[in-house]
């Protein structure tokens, strides 16, 4: 094709840099109206910025369709067509007739489009040389600091680097036009920006030689990958999704040499054209001229580096019923093997079509990758960055929520009712039990850690235990707050071990090393590890989360390795009561058989008591047949959807930090001293334990919690007085001393209550008192049922059980003031 | 359109043709049909279903293949089993200064290489397999009537398959091969390249992925033009009328292609070669239900007393297969009509599977086989998987993505909407499950609760919601599939139901069409219901949320069974009663 380089100055000239039939941007054809004009095209090379090599080397040469692209058309070339395009979608050129009779100072337009290439060029370099950010320009004054790209410039010569990343909100700010030429004709537009950089390099640092490329990314718009459809050929496109299946790296030819098998002679370099190398057919060599004697040799060709990588859509985007759709990416250089398959990837590329051996009318289509970017694995974003250190980058700070997104989570938080809102939206089949899904909501929002420079540390963490009756779709709140949480596992108490839920020791078989293998609760590090079936654990595995649910660590000990490993997990377990139903006569512990010292490590517990009372009956029965009968839809309204919440609860983990107000601390020493208070009744000895420091500490997570659900950064007083009435709402249930109707913490930390305490000893000192009456020291025996009567005569009402009495009677014996004999008969010694 | 110039049968591309220069005659640009259509479809909507013509419209299948013609109208019946993605194609080109059309073609009629005027467009692709567990009377009734035809073309039988431009290298003989269909005789001569090394490449993978033409199912690339990705969706039944093509100029050529192409190269295309899988360009698909896979649906509206007669001869029929046990046969027909209707949250509305008890190492062969064919009689896709410890352990339940082909790996629950399936859990014996094992337990425990199914895509599970009627046969209550109905089962003799051919006509017809009556509930009595469901709930605190909705349902399905689309107190009544019975049994 065209090879007549005319002698271009800057300002006309720089038409394409690459136009050299070598890439396939150069060898694609727009269309022109008029057939005939087409072959007449001729290319210029602007031979002071020759085409550089690397740049070459961006879009793969290969055999792009023929259709919708663009090219830049020389200023000279003739009578130019007239860019009347046979695309609909092109903008009619806005200098009709832009070809006709060019003169040398008549701006160039790239072929077809309005996109004047000095204008272009003009825009660009005022770009990187004049665009600050904001924070630039709150600091200092313009004058005295660099334009941010400059100094990026100044930083890739430094480094060495071969790539200038380019924010192309930043182009969108500082000039939109740019930034909707650079979309809409990505080719053309970068392959100027590449020029501009090309041209100030040596103006910065004379003695950099390599080229630069220009990567452009974070575009303000992203397309889904279902959207794709031919206007989008050779555009700019953003497109989220996952990896999965990277190809080896694929060694891609740029430039030839040829030896000649005959003289030996070696030809001078020669590039790929339209994604071929034409070998030689005669010796170039004058003497020689042989025929068919020329052989590559490869160790002297350059090769760069490719690969082809398929990118699928994330769940997120798949619409029910239909299959995740994938896309081709083309990597080359540095991207080659920047994400694994697994990762999560954002791309910035340009969506280009191929044609295909099966068929000649098929198009096989990719997308030529600018930039990739790495987004978050998680659902929800989980860290609070305490620990988190971030070396990994410096200058690309992850952007995760984009501003729409959050100024609609900050305008939902300003709604008043979001408490109400949050917590109807959580589980919204699951009907009632709003107290319940009011802690975990809590939960999920969480408290924040603390790390005090001693050492010390506070969780943040909010654990919560369900006990009830089966059939209080207690395992459904657990699966839908699994699905909701940033991380976590699933397990269910029967089938888990002390090492499936912590940590184990495995050897290696092959290496035969020992290594660490994590369990569930070090898996769901800062998510929620639900654990079902709580009551059905072995006392093993349950021993072991004493430790993970104040501490937040693992540590083993065996086969040579001592560790600690991180497990700042929220705990949220359910179990049934131990006779399959809750009886109300016994306490919560002798309910769950649970250990105490576990039973305390909660926060929140909850009881899902399933009270025969009509209106309740009524109700579920109510939501039932509207269930079956009604459109399901207005059962449930005003409920956010899951993707809602999940970003929701995601930004105010990750932004939200609130600290505690004076006024909500001093409500929360009054409301702590009232509580513990609240034991003394006054005109009784009864001494009721009701609150213990753990529980003014869950009461700080609740606040801020509650805080965080608001996107408050400060703790409120009526947050501190929800936090109490959540605990006593838990309490009250759980705690509940069902003899005296107070809250007793007692019942929590011993299983035993005061009242029940207090029960007890008198019936001690009665029996002791009993037998200092009746028997002698060291005098006949008697039987315990004799000793039940007489004490039923002497205490008069009260029911007394003669399992009562025999506990009673063991701990005189253990004074050693009576002993057993014959098992049922009573001794004094 | 008036007088059809054109065959649409047999030539449906000249139809498409001309319509198209028609459009472009009458002035409009070839950039206005991006993404729409000019009339051809209307003119064959026309055609088929005006002019009634869709009945000369040969159905593709294992069969009729080996006689239908390439590039002319068929229609095929089948289960989207996997979304392909799109296709971007040269829609519409310039030839010298005429516009032409490549709009459901994979071939250009006129060379297409050169020119620089044309519009790309997109089409689907859909991997569509024949219903899983589709019955025999469902087969469609064409069958018969072109088997005629097929047997005057029986010396056709053994040629391979080419395409019409490619007839004159029919005589290129790959038969020594041992490969029925030629794989690309004439690509094959131009390049030169060795026949046997392409034909063996092109078989095994053709292999893996697409089973045989002539094994008896027949699947079949659909490409689809201009719909909206809601219309289709995955496991749904649909019947795709349009050209097909099968196309023998494929090749395969290794060599030549480098390694850029052949990464993009649709990967799914290379495994599903046009030679081994034939394809469809589709003007018009719908979407079946149950009834349009009836031979001769009667057309009558369902009259009461008629709906009742089918009833009565049709429970009369279940109580003589389940042995005499008239509350299981009533059981049977209100679990033979559920279907989901509706889904809130992860509650699947409607459902009502039974789980029959009691049945010993003994009973079981003698009523489950009994049962497994009156079903497979009365409903058009059945199936019956025995579990046992081996199967749990091996079994590939659901479908996986398999990234190597790009294609979704079909596994034994993808089922269409509305399927039956047996479990034979009687066979099932103490065992230790491995991670297969545990994996499909649950896999089958999250279908029968919650009408999903969990698709492997390897990064991550994808929620498919499924209908599927589930029935298990189980000694005692089954933990792995704890059905909403558990029934002991109480058969007293063993008869052998003799159904004449009407009988069971009526009785397809009378379950393909009550199910998917709409039904309503007036306020009247949905106070009724409330206080039986409260009451019963003061007596017995262990009644729960399912109970209640087994109930709500079992009285939606009972009115249905009477064809009736408002529940009546009386019908009310018979499912307490009926649930008084089953309680009863279950002591």
């Amino acid at each position: 094709m065209a090879s007549d380089s005319s002698p271009a100055d800057f300002n006309n000239g720089p038409s394409s840099p690459d136009d050299s039939l070598s890439s396939p941007i150069g060898n694609t054809f727009s269309s022109p109206a008029d057939a005939t004009y087409r072959r007449r095209r001729r290319s210029i090379t602007p031979s002071e910025f020759d085409t550089p090599r690397a740049q070459r080397s961006r879009f793969a040469a290969s055999e792009t369709t023929p259709t919708g692209t663009r090219r830049a058309n020389g200023h000279s070339a003739g009578p130019a067509p007239t860019p009347s395009s046979t695309d609909g979608d092109v903008p009619p050129s806005s200098e009709g007739g832009d070809g006709y009779g060019m003169d040398e100072d008549r701006p160039t337009f790239v072929w077809g489009t309005n996109i004047s290439v000095n204008d272009v060029k003009v825009a660009i370099v005022r770009f990187l040389k004049n665009f600050r950010d904001e924070s630039q320009w709150n600091t200092e004054s313009e004058y005295l600091t660099e334009g941010k790209y400059i100094e990026a410039i100044k930083r890739v010569i430094e480094m060495e680097d071969d790539s200038l990343d380019v924010d192309a909100r930043n182009v969108f700010d500082y000039d939109s036009d740019l930034y909707a030429k650079m979309v809409r004709y990505p080719l053309e537009v970068l392959a100027i920006f590449d020029i501009v950089l090309m041209e100030m390099l040596p103006i910065i640092n004379p003695l950099f030689e390599k080229h630069i490329q220009t990567r452009i990314y974070n575009l303000k718009t992203s397309t889904s990958m279902r959207n794709l459809n031919p206007s989008d050929i050779e555009r700019m496109v953003s497109l989220k999704g996952m990896i999965i299946r990277s190809s080896s790296i694929i060694p891609e030819i740029r430039e030839a040499i040829f030896r000649c098998l005959v003289c030996g002679y070696y030809s001078d370099p020669l590039p790929v054209e339209k994604g071929r190398i034409s070998e030689p057919t005669i010796c170039l060599k004058e003497e020689c001229q042989a025929r068919n004697s020329m052989t590559l040799v490869h160790n002297r060709c350059r090769f760069t580096d490719k690969q082809i990588v398929r990118l699928q859509e994330t769940p997120d985007e798949i619409p029910e019923g239909g299959t995740p759709h994938t896309v081709s990416l083309l990597m080359h250089d540095k991207l080659v093997d920047a994400g694994k398959p697994g990762d999560r990837i954002e791309v910035t590329g340009i969506y280009r079509a191929m044609t295909v051996r099966v068929g000649p009318t098929q198009r096989t289509t990719y997308i030529d990758c600018l930039h990739i970017k790495k987004s978050d694995k998680s659902r929800m974003l989980a860290e609070d960055q305490v620990e988190v250190d971030n070396t990994l980058v410096g200058n690309s700070e992850e952007i995760l929520f984009d501003e729409k997104k959050v100024e609609q989570l900050k305008e939902l938080a300003k709604q008043p009712d979001i408490y109400d809102r949050l917590t109807r939206s959580l589980a919204p089949n699951i009907w009632e039990l709003d107290d319940v899904k009011k802690g975990l909501l809590c939960q999920l929002f969480g408290g924040n850690a603390l790390k005090l420079p001693s050492g010390a540390r506070f969780r943040g963490d909010i654990n919560i235990l369900l006990v009830g009756d089966p059939g209080t779709s207690k395992s459904q709140l657990l699966q839908y707050i699994h699905k909701l949480a940033p991380r976590g596992i699933y397990t269910s108490g029967r089938g888990s071990s002390a090492v499936g839920l912590t940590a184990y020791v495995a050897k290696d078989p092959e290496t035969g090393e020992t290594v660490l293998e994590s369990g569930a609760l070090v898996l769901s590090d800062r998510g929620i590890c639900c654990i079902d079936e709580f009551d059905k654990m072995s006392d093993s595995a349950r021993s072991m989360l004493h430790e993970v649910m104040e501490q937040q660590t693992v540590s083993i000990a065996k086969a040579g390795i001592i560790a600690s490993l991180n497990a700042r997990t929220s705990v949220l377990a359910c179990a049934n009561p131990s006779g399959s139903r809750y009886n109300p006569r016994l306490s919560v512990i002798d309910n769950i058989h649970l250990p105490p010292t576990l039973l305390s490590r909660f926060d929140l517990i909850y009881l899902l008591l399933d009270k025969a009372d009509e209106h309740t009956d009524r109700r579920l029965a109510k939501h039932i047949v509207a269930l079956h009968f009604e459109n399901p839809e207005s059962v449930q309204q005003n409920v956010l959807d899951i993707a809602t919440l999940t970003a929701y609860v995601g930004y105010a983990r990750k932004h939200i930090h609130p600290q505690l107000s004076d006024e909500a601390a001093e409500e929360l020493t009054r409301g702590y001293v009232e509580l513990r208070r609240r034991g003394n009744f006054p005109g009784s000895s009864k001494k009721v334990i009701t609150a213990t420091p753990r529980q003014i500490e869950s009461l700080i997570r609740l606040s801020e919690a509650l805080a965080r659900i608001r996107f408050s950064e400060s703790v409120e007083k009526h947050d501190v007085i929800e936090a109490f009435r959540l605990l006593e709402v838990a309490m009250q249930q759980s705690a509940t001393d069902h003899s005296t109707g107070t809250i007793d913490m007692d019942l929590i930390t011993t299983g035993i209550s005061a009242s029940e305490r207090m029960r007890r000893e008198s019936l001690v000192s009665s029996a002791r008192n009993i037998i200092m009456e009746k028997m002698q020291l060291g005098g006949p025996s008697m039987r315990l049922l004799e000793l039940l009567e007489e004490l039923k005569q002497q205490s008069s009402g009260g029911e007394l059980h003669l399992n009562d009495l025999r506990t009673a009677i063991t701990t005189l014996a253990s004074e050693g003031f009576v002993a057993f004999v014959h098992g049922d008969s009573v001794k004094r010694i | 359109m008036v007088g059809v110039a054109y065959d649409c049968l047999a030539n449906p591309l000249g139809a498409v043709r001309s319509t198209f220069e028609k459009a472009i005659a009458s002035g409009s640009d070839p950039a206005s049909f991006d993404g729409r259509d000019w009339g051809a479809v209307d003119l064959f909507r026309n055609f088929l279903y005006d002019d009634g013509g869709l009945s000369q419209v040969p159905i593709l299948n294992s069969a009729s293949i080996r006689w239908v013609q390439p590039n002319t109208l068929v229609r095929f019946r089948g289960m989207i089993q996997d979304m392909l993605g799109n296709e971007f194609y040269v829609g519409a080109y310039k030839d010298g200064s005429v516009w032409r059309t490549n709009k459901f073609t994979d071939v250009p009629q006129f060379p297409v290489d050169s020119t620089p005027d044309m519009r790309l467009w997109e089409r689907r692709m859909l991997y569509c397999t024949p219903v899983p567990g589709q019955n025999s009377w469902a087969e469609s009734s064409n069958a018969v009537m072109y088997a005629s035809m097929e047997s005057g073309t029986q010396q056709k039988e053994k040629r391979p398959r080419v395409d019409a431009e490619a007839t004159d290298n029919m005589d290129y003989d790959v038969s020594d091969n041992g490969i029925e269909g030629s794989p690309s005789t004439k690509k094959l001569k131009e390049n030169g390249h060795s026949t046997q090394q392409s034909i063996t490449e092109g078989t095994s993978s053709g292999m893996i992925m697409a089973p045989d033409v002539n094994s008896g199912s027949l699947p079949c690339l659909i490409k689809i033009y201009d719909c909206l990705e809601s219309d289709l969706k995955l496991n749904e039944v649909f019947e795709f009328v349009g050209v097909f093509t099968f196309d023998s100029e494929f090749k395969e050529d290794k060599d030549e292609s480098d390694d850029f192409t052949n990464g993009f190269s649709e990967d799914v295309l290379v495994h599903l070669p046009p030679n081994k899988v034939p394809r469809l360009h589709c003007f018009i698909h719908r979407k079946l239900a149950v009834h349009d896979f009836l031979p001769c649906s009667p057309t009558n509206e369902p009259k009461p007393n008629l709906v009742k007669e089918i009833r009565e001869a049709l429970l009369r029929h279940l109580t003589a297969v389940l042995g005499n046990d008239g509350i299981a046969a009533n059981f049977m027909l209100l679990h033979l009509l559920s279907m989901v209707y509706s889904r809130a949250g992860t509650v699947a509305v409607g459902k009502l599977s039974l789980n029959l008890t009691c049945l010993s190492r003994e009973s079981a062969p003698v009523f489950g086989t009994q049962l497994g064919l009156a079903l497979k009689n009365l409903l058009p896709f059945t199936q019956c998987i025995s579990l046992t410890v081996d199967y749990l352990n091996t079994a590939s339940l659901a479908p996986r993505k398999d990234y190597e082909t790009s294609r979704l790996i079909t596994g034994a629950l993808q089922l269409a909407e509305g399927s039956h399936v047996i479990f034979d859990e009687t066979r099932l014996e103490a065992g230790i499950l491995n991670s297969v094992g545990v994996e499909n337990a649950r896999l089958l425990k999250t279908l029968i609760e919650l009408q999903k199914v969990e698709y492997d895509f390897k990064f991550y599970k994808l929620d498919m919601p499924a209908d599927i009627q589930m029935l298990v046969l189980s000694e005692g209550k089954s933990n792995i599939l704890p059905a909403d109905v558990v029934l002991p089962f109480h058969p007293s003799s063993v008869a052998s139901a003799e159904v004449t051919t009407e009988a069971l006509e009526a009785w397809r017809w009378y379950l393909a069409t009550l199910r998917s009556l709409p039904h309503s509930i007036d306020s009247e009595l949905q106070k009724v219901i409330e206080n039986d469901l409260v009451a019963a709930r003061q007596e017995d605190r262990t009644l729960g949320t399912q109970d209640f909705s087994r109930l709500l349902t079992m009285g939606r399905l009972m009115s249905m069974s009477f064809g009736e689309t408002s529940l009546s107190l009386e019908h009310w009544q018979m499912v307490k009663e009926l649930e008084r019975l089953r309680r009863e049994r279950l002591k």
